[in-house]
């Protein structure tokens, strides 16, 4: 495992990580400047009242990419939150039309996404030899699977009473709800992964389990709790969805699992555990938010969009690592 | 007695045995409930419909076995097959050997680069497969353009999957002759052997000389040239070309491995595995309408059969680790 480095404990090449962070936030930053004038430039439509309405659709996946930062500092990955969204957005579609109080419905919704998180954390802890991957690519088909057969033949279902989710789309001015939720829940889990001896204790699971394991961390803990959270996200995100779309159907949360895992790859978290910080992931998250709504604006094809994003997700984990290697070609030849 | 104890030992020890057994007491049980399914036809009926996920499930199991993963595929199939569709349709390119050509390039350079930028450019299998699912069968949809080629756009090439040869029909020969090829390669050859070395222990092959990232990207080649074959036989067998083709039909692909005793950690599975395991998948699925289980819960089942697997696969390895440390007491 020494190849496998982890979180430094002498004080010179932590300052150089640090430094190489913050420069990727900063770069960040200088992306996000750039996207939002190469977007006022290919589109007339793209000004903030605009960008504000489209937003919520976006920024119900920037709430699964919080936890799943947590996931991939971990060193692990989960991609049925899609399938958690679908199922979610199902059952509180059809609790909606059931006609019971919406705050039963929301409720439904909840429990729901937190279930499917619970599912995957309790099998992942109980059967630890397993990998992440295959548990939640099984359990990506059954929660999927289950939608699919409480959907019916159909395969969709409409909101018969928008109510509710008309109060959740609401606004304060031209500022939507959800604006405010995702900063406050980014706020609560970027302290929380930094400051807290919870999120010290993800980075050490993440950078050597075993050694987290003997150092007294309740490493299996930890870890149904964080894909417990993960599941309740994609609940959160699949209410929000909701109040979007009005409906559901089999197809719904298509690709989340890619949007949240390019967010926060693109962020500079490593998808090897034990590196990278919440703040990148946030900056990266409006990124690609702004990327599809110029795109979209401009009616470019949904699905060359999506091209453009898996290429983004390629290379935001390739030219670091190719960059990283000619750096240490370059020293290599310089000691000789 | 001694050697009885071992002959037993070997079968129920012996992953693919097992396998055979749950697949003979399948076979019975679905002939019992419809006896026309033991009949030569709808065997190799059900045989056709499966080549592509058969033959992928090849080329996973060598992905599996140096430790990695390709959840690309379908999409890789989607791509080609659409690309084939489209030059049949505009009638660029209509010889049915030419488009196969076509297609399996087409395959084996999506591979390549999948392997390239996994081994050289030290991409998590996982992250660089899933960012190509999305760019694959995207660039699928950018090539349709919103059509899709029908059956009579595609004349002479959907013959292919309906001509036969020696009574069995051309695409079943085509896997079989996969196969066999497979077989012998991962059995008798260097190139093989190497594969399940780099997978059972990557930094002792490197040190023994190994070229651990040359087997990476050729695993990923050699599953990008079957995907792309599967591509133009997919089209030749349902007779059209759509950019959603077999969405989602990866996760069938690795369920065939899994189930066939592939190990997800790498190093451990066989080309009988992958074929037992991608047969019970399809008698599964040819097996649920006979039960009263309709096509719509067919995923679910699916799923659920997936988890099982892998568990017990989890709970028999402790019983095994204690019955061998049980074993060392003594």
């Amino acid at each position: 495992m020494a190849g496998k480095s982890g979180r430094s404990i002498s004080n010179v090449p932590e300052k150089a990580i640090r430094k190489n962070i913050l420069s990727w936030e900063g770069m960040l930053v200088v992306v996000f400047i750039l996207m939002v004038i190469f977007c006022r430039s290919i589109s007339p439509n793209f000004h903030l009242e605009n960008v504000l309405r489209e937003m919520p659709k976006y920024l119900a996946e920037a709430f699964i990419m919080l936890p799943m930062a947590y996931v991939l500092i971990l060193g692990e990955i989960d991609i049925s939150v899609g399938a958690t969204v679908c199922l979610s957005a199902t059952m509180t579609c059809m609790a909606c039309n059931k006609e019971l109080p919406f705050i039963a419905v929301v409720l439904v919704c909840l429990l729901v996404g937190t279930a499917c998180g619970l599912i995957n954390g309790l099998v992942l802890t109980n059967f630890t030899e397993l990998p992440p991957m295959i548990v939640t690519l099984a359990t990506q088909i059954i929660f999927r699977g289950i939608a699919e057969i409480s959907l019916g033949s159909g395969g969709s279902v409409s909101l018969t009473n928008t109510d509710g989710f008309r109060m959740i789309a609401g606004k304060v001015g031209i500022i939507p709800y959800i604006f405010f939720l995702v900063v406050i829940l980014a706020v609560i889990f970027a302290v929380v992964l930094a400051k807290t001896t919870f999120g010290r204790s993800v980075y050490a699971i993440g950078s050597n389990r075993l050694a987290a394991y003997y150092a007294g961390i309740p490493v299996q803990r930890i870890r149904l709790i964080i894909y417990t959270a993960l599941g309740f996200m994609s609940g959160l995100a699949a209410l929000f969805l909701t109040s979007v779309l009005y409906g559901a159907n089999t197809t719904t949360g298509n690709g989340f699992e890619m949007d949240a895992i390019a967010m926060a790859v693109f962020g500079g978290i490593s998808t090897a555990g034990g590196k990278g910080r919440l703040a990148g992931g946030i900056i990266s998250a409006f990124v690609i938010i702004m990327l599809r709504i110029g795109l979209g604006q401009i009616n470019m094809n949904p699905q060359l969009i999506l091209v453009i994003l898996g290429a983004l997700l390629i290379l935001a984990v390739l030219l670091p690592n190719i960059a990283g290697e000619l750096k240490v070609k370059k020293k290599a030849a310089n000691t000789k | 007695m001694k050697e009885n104890k071992s002959i037993l030992k070997k079968i129920t020890g012996s992953r693919e045995a097992s396998l055979l057994i749950v697949l003979i007491i399948l076979c019975i049980a679905i002939t019992a409930k419809s006896p026309s399914f033991m009949t030569f036809k709808s065997i190799t009926d059900m045989l056709k419909n499966n080549v592509v996920i058969m033959i992928m499930a090849l080329g996973m199991l060598g992905v599996l076995l140096v430790g990695g993963i390709d959840i690309s595929v379908a999409s890789v199939l989607g791509f080609t097959g659409m690309i084939v569709g489209m030059l049949m349709k505009y009638e660029v390119v209509t010889s049915t050997p030419l488009l196969f050509v076509i297609a399996v390039a087409i395959g084996l350079v999506c591979g390549c680069v999948t392997g390239l930028v996994i081994a050289y450019g030290k991409v998590l299998p996982i992250i660089a497969t899933m960012g190509f699912m999305y760019i694959y069968r995207g660039l699928a949809y950018v090539i349709s353009n919103s059509e899709w080629a029908s059956a009579e756009n595609l004349g002479t090439f959907k013959d292919f999957a309906l001509g036969k040869v020696l009574g069995l029909n051309n695409v079943i020969w085509v896997m079989i002759i996969i196969y066999v090829i497979f077989f012998i390669v991962m059995k008798w050859t260097k190139i093989g052997r190497k594969v399940y070395a780099v997978g059972s222990n990557r930094e002792a092959a490197a040190i023994s000389g190994i070229s651990t990232k040359r087997i990476d990207v050729l695993v990923y080649t050699v599953m990008g040239t079957l995907s792309g074959l599967c591509g133009a036989l997919a089209v030749s067998i349902y007779a059209s070309a759509q950019p959603n083709m077999l969405y989602a039909k990866e996760m069938d692909v690795i369920a065939a491995c899994v189930i066939g005793g592939v190990s997800m950690q790498g190093g451990r599975g066989s080309v009988v595995g992958a074929f037992l395991g991608s047969l019970i998948l399809a008698i599964i699925a040819k097996a649920l309408p006979l039960v009263g289980i309709e096509s719509i819960a067919q995923n679910t089942v699916k799923g659920i059969i997936i988890m099982a697997v892998i568990i017990l696969n989890v709970l028999a390895q402790r019983a095994m680790d204690r019955s061998n440390l049980k074993g060392r007491e003594m």
